[in-house]
């Protein structure tokens, strides 16, 4: 479904990512961990485009693209993302926030486009928010309309930048849990986050960023138990 | 004090229909200038070069030039090749004008709406001529209300110089009754209270504003 090879981005004279390689399957669940500086979320980023490759190729859907020649927002449709600080847009309620990009973006009729709102919100367990505004919203619940708000596109595949890192600790579980769902329905999902659990849980591939590179990857299992490149073994005993 | 009053009432008439032409030439200044500024700071924002950097030199004119000398080089120069009256002149001079400043004031009220917003936006699909106007914008135009509010006192106040133009609002009338009476106090602070009670009803219209969108 996404296909990368030898990706490469600079900011300025820093090699963030050195030569990535990577295919992710369809209704498959990758995790993304690695210390910060790593550029797992500089790599997640260039997925949908929001930071521009410097060198490679990305391919999504068998469409290879070069941001200059192509449209990336109709790119972008297919693309979903939750980020780590939500991002809803405070002047519009719940639901506004939910059908603004299909109603504007696709041209879905209103009434449907409320409709399939609706549901989402029902799914995300927030059918009771509809008409308030985001600020009235905890942190859990926030990102759980981004996530509504990404899956009303109806997207092929779903990106999540640290998604539970800004959430008070009590909060984490209930994002968590919807993403869970998705998962389970086969939604492609590509996450990089620091819950282990949830890469154990629910990944079917974990990968390793080392300082722009690609230091291991496979499955949770051997992942978490038998960690082969000596900065994984480190990172992993930081962490747990 | 009785003469103050006296002259104050006398002329009670004619300040009137001149704070009513203060009114107009700011309100229509203030329009113009309004429209003027947006598109400005959107091109100063553009990442089109040529467009920027017109933004950029038409601001540094304006802010680096007086505004007296704005208002006799489009009159006196301008009306030269087209016909204008003395009351357009001076409201497209004051336009132009606070355009300038109210430029800068939507600048940085876009440039501080989070990252993330547009980021958003983008990542939902928009455009990003669409995401301005229907993320950005609207919470720009909100954080934008209370330096507006003050660049329009400083508009009202500023429409004094057209004074010097020939156009009969507040500031050119209190001149006259002072030269024509030779009671310059009494007129000047006359003129002041005019554009005191102005001032104060423009600050407690922007204050409504301003409270009401804030709920």
């Amino acid at each position: 479904m996404i296909t990368v090879r030898n990706l490469h981005k600079y900011f300025k004279d820093l090699h963030v990512l050195k030569g990535i390689d990577l295919d992710i399957h369809e209704r498959e669940v990758v995790v993304l961990i690695g210390a910060s500086g790593s550029g797992k979320s500089t790599l997640l980023r260039c997925l949908n485009f929001l930071e521009l490759k410097d060198e490679g190729e990305i391919i999504i859907d068998g469409q290879q693209i070069e941001p200059k020649k192509v449209q990336l927002n109709k790119i972008r449709e297919e693309v979903g993302m939750v980020f780590q600080h939500f991002n809803l847009f405070p002047h519009k309620t719940v639901l506004e926030n939910i059908i603004e990009a299909p109603v504007h973006v696709k041209k879905i009729n209103k009434e449907e486009a409320v409709e399939t709102g609706i549901a989402l919100l029902e799914k995300v367990g927030l059918r009771d928010k509809v008409d308030v505004y985001p600020d009235k919203l905890s942190g859990g619940q926030k990102q759980r309309v981004a996530i509504a708000r990404a899956l009303a596109m109806k997207p092929k595949i779903m990106l999540f930048d640290e998604p539970t890192s800004a959430l008070d600790p009590e909060l984490v579980g209930e994002v968590l849990q919807v993403m869970k769902g998705l998962a389970n329905e086969g939604m492609t999902m590509v996450v990089v986050t620091h819950e282990m659990g949830f890469a154990k849980e629910v990944a079917d591939r974990v990968i390793f960023l080392d300082t722009g590179v690609i230091a291991e990857e496979g499955h949770p299992e051997e992942f978490f138990a038998n960690p082969q490149h000596e900065k994984a073994k480190q990172f992993l005993k930081n962490i747990l | 004090m009785s003469q103050f009053l006296e002259s104050f009432v006398q002329t009670f008439n004619g300040f009137i229909n001149a704070a009513g032409v203060t009114l107009q030439i700011t309100l229509v200044s203030l329009a113009i200038g309004a429209v003027i500024g947006l598109v400005v700071a959107l091109m100063k924002l553009s990442s089109i070069k040529v467009l920027s950097l017109t933004a950029n030199v038409y601001i540094g004119i304006i802010r680096g030039t007086p505004l007296i000398v704005q208002i006799m080089w489009l009159y006196f120069g301008i009306t030269q090749f087209i016909v204008l009256s003395a009351f357009w002149a001076g409201a497209i001079a004051l336009a132009i004008h606070s355009g300038a400043y109210i430029a800068e004031i939507f600048r940085g009220a876009i440039q501080s709406i989070e990252k993330g917003q547009m980021e958003a936006a983008e990542s939902l699909g928009m455009t990003k001529t669409l995401a301005m106007r229907r993320v950005i914008l609207p919470q720009a135009f909100k954080r934008a209300i209370p330096p507006l509010g003050n660049q329009f006192i400083i508009g009202l106040k500023d429409s004094s110089l057209v004074a010097f133009i020939g156009i009969s609002e507040i500031f050119n009338l209190s001149m006259s009754q002072a030269a024509s009476t030779f009671r310059q106090l009494e007129f000047y602070t006359i003129a002041g209270v005019y554009y005191l009670v102005l001032v104060i009803i423009f600050t407690i219209i922007v204050n409504k504003i301003e409270k009401r969108l804030e709920t």
